[in-house]
């Protein structure tokens, strides 16, 4: 993952929990500041991030993954920001079943993304899950 | 962590919860366990203010939307206040500004309980 040939990437790894998805949300505002967004973009990039980070804790909990990590991984150009997230806290296998379901804080998180960001796609395997968000600068 | 949270009750017992802050997956199960201990306790309705909130994600959407429907099932209801349009648009985006009854202010969210309850 790590890339040091990328001169306008930013990467960071934090522990899987929850004390420190505002870290990864801090450094996102930065980083996203240096795109040509307006405040309402920058804004929906940190929420965008802050959603996937907290997804990825809460399968790190759900799964038991003590010491699992996300990976940030950030790129801007011109027209737009793309944000990787990786973490390795296992599969996430949902129960369609169960009650209440679209009232999980994790499907409200992923409808937020969808609403969020202009390009989102999950990858998910049993190790863990990647997440690529595109936001493209000037669209609002 | 910038989060604070303080709860009060009012003269004639209204609950109000004040948050500040960021309300995420780390300061969100503070806000359930008091909006647990409000339910608990009976109340019928119960203000959260969310004035001072710089930051409101899913976790905190989902421990209100659990709190309002636990207060609907008693023919209660959850208010809030929230003047922020950052916040508000969490709200917006997601619908929730249609099931929620949103107020700029305390004062007004006070009135409008109050005329329900007449």
């Amino acid at each position: 993952m790590p890339n040091s040939v990328c001169p306008t990437c930013v990467e960071l790894t934090i522990p899987c929990v929850p004390e420190f998805v505002g870290v990864a949300r801090l450094a996102i505002l930065g980083v996203a500041s240096r795109m040509k967004f307006s405040y309402d973009e920058v804004e929906d990039v940190r929420l965008a991030v802050g959603e996937a980070c907290t997804t990825s804790v809460e399968w790190a909990q759900r799964n038991a993954k003590e010491g699992s990590t996300i990976t940030l991984r950030s790129e801007i150009d011109s027209e737009k920001l793309t944000v990787d997230i990786f973490d390795n806290a296992g599969a996430r296998n949902t129960d369609p079943t169960g009650a209440d379901a679209e009232q999980e804080p994790e499907n409200l998180g992923a409808l937020l993304i969808t609403l969020l960001v202009d390009e989102v796609t999950v990858e998910s395997s049993d190790g863990g899950t990647h997440v690529r968000m595109v936001k493209y600068a000037g669209q609002r | 962590m910038n989060f604070k949270m303080d709860m009060r009750t009012l003269d004639h017992g209204l609950p109000i919860i004040d948050l500040e802050g960021e309300v995420d997956v780390y300061t969100a199960p503070q806000l359930k366990q008091q909006v647990i201990s409000v339910l608990e306790s009976g109340a019928k309705e119960l203000i959260v203010d969310l004035t001072k909130v710089d930051y409101l994600d899913s976790t905190a959407l989902g421990v209100l939307i659990g709190g309002l429907k636990r207060m609907r099932e008693a023919d209660g209801n959850v208010t809030l206040v929230c003047p922020s349009p950052r916040i508000k648009r969490v709200f917006e985006i997601t619908g929730l500004d249609k099931i929620f009854d949103i107020y700029n202010t305390q004062e007004d969210a006070q009135e409008a309980i109050g005329k329900e309850n007449i």
